[in-house]
């Protein structure tokens, strides 16, 4: 949920609920303000009554003429109780409805009877003074309400501004690139201080992400430097004739050395820079096409080991990958298939379009197929493997979204391919 | 010919002079940038091999200044670095190969060859040992002035052996130069061993001599018998 939809919400909410309480508050203040008033009204009728008892020492209804104002009830020897107010409906004489009325009921003597007199004043022009009330109140609080709502909601529009727009431009910042952050300078104190720390920590990352990238490239140089210098220095050396077939020997297994050590640095690079994710052009790539077409290169390799190619269905399967990670995916892929195939063994190139399968046959693992993708592992002690090749198969798919699975199934060896399904 | 290596680590620049000159180069050597610049100011070189990490400077810098003093020189970048950038933005100004460390001096060497061949004469050349002759511009073979049919392969094969004659060739780097360095090397080995077999066999068919010989088993030399 957005912030200033989030606010809007709890703010409509609790007005509401203080507007309510205070509706209720006023009506009953109200009511009981009228009530005070009727009441000390009906004292002073009360008054006027004994009044009018005192000098007539009597009382007939035909003084007051209007219906049930006042009721006088003859009820016999009885102790006088105190005065009680109580609200009653009386039926209206004329349109027989139903009338409020405020009634005070005492008991008094009159020429040595006590009567039960009930004086009543209708409430009806208080109810609709209550009403009026209530509803002009409704009206002014509901139009205070939306005013302070619409208010609200474009004046936070406008103070968040600055934050939404940092945070836009934080959104389109590619630690890649060479641009810093860039960030506005907002009025508000806080805004701007938050800005201003963002500003400075993507300047660091920025510089940290240059520093490594540097740091790669440079231990790639300091290492493939003296690499370069062995190389060339054996070249030299078996140029010599007096060579004995023993020395002819160590210049081999030094130059075999030094030409494995120069792929394995290559390959651990290669993977610092997956990870740093230092490639960053990505295309959409049919990884089918791509694998038929590798195989195809290969095809001297393949007739060299006797093996047969089978692609039965060439669905394409295309990914977002830079190309020459994609490259480097299915060099792997190839290789692999083909070093641990048999002679006249068979690969197979599958696809349905949402995945792919390279398969081939060769002998049974032999070790934990949990851990075939990680570093160094390498099936069997062949000297120029360096076992790195499914890892960066691995790096590479956990990098881009996809995932790769390996299975065993009647000597056949299968890695499949297919998007990850939360980035899909 | 004048070749100028550019090059900062002394030992690696000390075997591809040497190299250079048993090929029968003049070549000398600059250790740094402000050395390599002063040469190309006051000599005209053939190639120029360039290291692209110098420690006072940018070897793409350097090739820049160069293609505009003297553009018909050519350029060949030796570099640690594997980025594909570097590769493209070489070519882009100017440089004619690329070549990354750890590299085989044959290689380079054969690289340095085909390159004067393209520039001096537009392709247009023969080559000639002995009895065999190979057009580069038709990629045609004569034996004792026969044509002989032999694979794209074994034709590459000969060129690199014709481009370094009288060298021990590693196994190794006979395959990555057939099949670039990110093939199977237990497979490649295998793979090099027939066809230089198959091209020994068509040599011989045509009457020509058998000019290959293993080398302690580490490689192979082409050359006199």
């Amino acid at each position: 949920m957005k912030l200033l939809a989030k606010t809007n919400r709890i703010y409509l909410a609790f007005s509401l609920a203080i507007y309510l309480f205070a509706g209720l508050a006023f009506y009953q203040v109200v009511r009981i303000l009228i009530y005070r008033e009727v009441e000390s009204r009906l004292r002073v009728e009360r008054l006027d009554f004994e009044a009018y008892i005192r000098a007539h020492k009597s009382w007939s209804d035909s003084t007051y003429f209007i219906e049930n104002k006042v009721d006088v009830v003859p009820v016999g020897h009885r102790p006088l109780l105190p005065e009680t107010f109580i609200d009653t409906l009386i039926r209206n004489r004329y349109d027989d409805e139903l009338m409020p009325f405020r009634q005070l009921t005492f008991y008094t003597t009159i020429q040595g009877v006590t009567n039960r007199v009930s004086i009543r004043k209708s409430l009806i022009q208080s109810y609709q003074l209550i009403e009026v009330i209530t509803a002009t109140m409704a009206t002014c609080l509901g139009l205070l309400l939306l005013g302070t709502f619409w208010f609200q909601g474009k004046l936070s529009g406008r103070l968040w501004h600055p934050f939404y727009e940092s945070l836009s431009r934080i959104k389109r910042f590619n630690l890649a690139s060479a641009t810093p952050l860039q960030l506005d300078k907002p009025e508000i104190n806080e805004f701007r201080e938050l800005n201003e720390v963002l500003r400075k920590m993507g300047d660091k990352m920025q510089q940290d992400y240059r520093s490594l990238k540097e740091f790669t490239e440079n231990a790639s140089h300091e290492i493939q430097t003296p690499l370069a210098l062995i190389n060339a220095k054996v070249e030299q050396l078996i140029q010599s004739e007096k060579l004995t077939e023993s020395q002819g020997r160590w210049i081999e297994d030094i130059y075999q050395a030094s030409r494995r050590m120069a792929r394995l640095n290559q390959g651990l690079l290669l993977l610092a820079k997956i990870e740093n994710h230092q490639f960053t052009e990505n295309q959409t790539v049919d990884l089918t096409a791509l694998l038929a077409e590798k195989l195809t290169d290969m095809d001297e390799v393949l007739l060299h080991k006797q093996i047969t190619v089978q692609i039965p269905s060439r669905v394409p399967f295309e990914v977002q990958l830079p190309p020459s990670l994609a490259d480097s995916l299915v060099m792997n892929l190839v290789n692999n298939a083909i070093k641990h195939n048999h002679a006249e063994g068979r690969v197979e190139l599958a696809s349905d379009g949402q995945s792919l399968w390279l398969g081939n046959t060769g002998n049974a693992l032999v070790s934990n197929p949990e851990r075939l993708f990680e570093r160094f592992k390498k099936e069997g002690s062949s000297p120029d493997s360096v076992g790195l090749g499914l890892a960066i198969i691995r790096e590479i798919c956990d990098t881009y979204g996809l995932q790769v699975r390996y299975e065993e199934q009647k000597g056949w060896h299968r890695f499949c391919i297919s998007r990850r399904l939360e980035a899909a | 010919m004048k070749v100028l290596v550019v090059e900062d680590e002394k030992g690696l620049a000390e075997s591809i002079t040497d190299y250079m000159n048993k090929e029968g180069y003049i070549c000398e050597t600059a250790g740094t940038f402000r050395e390599a610049d002063e040469r190309i100011y006051l000599y005209d070189y053939d190639c120029v091999i360039v290291d692209l990490t110098l420690p006072d400077g940018d070897g793409f810098q350097l090739i820049q200044t160069l293609k505009k003093l003297l553009a018909t020189t050519g350029v060949i970048i030796i570099s640690a670095r594997n980025a594909l950038e570097d590769k493209i933005r070489g070519l882009e100004i100017g440089s004619d190969d690329y070549l990354t460390k750890p590299f085989h001096l044959s290689e380079l060497n054969a690289r340095v060859k085909s390159l004067i061949r393209r520039r001096n004469f537009g392709g247009q050349t023969e080559i000639r040992y002995h009895e065999i002759r190979v057009l580069p511009a038709s990629r045609k073979v004569y034996i004792n002035d026969q044509l002989t049919v032999i694979s794209r392969k074994e034709y590459d094969l000969l060129l690199y052996f014709l481009s370094n004659i009288d060298v021990v060739l590693t196994k190794v780097s006979i395959a990555e130069h057939l099949w670039g360095d990110n093939i199977d090397s237990a497979d490649s080995l295998d793979m090099v061993y027939s066809h230089i077999k198959n091209l020994r066999r068509k040599l011989l068919e045509k009457g020509g001599s058998d000019y290959v010989r293993s080398v302690y088993g580490i490689g192979y030399k082409f050359g006199e018998p």
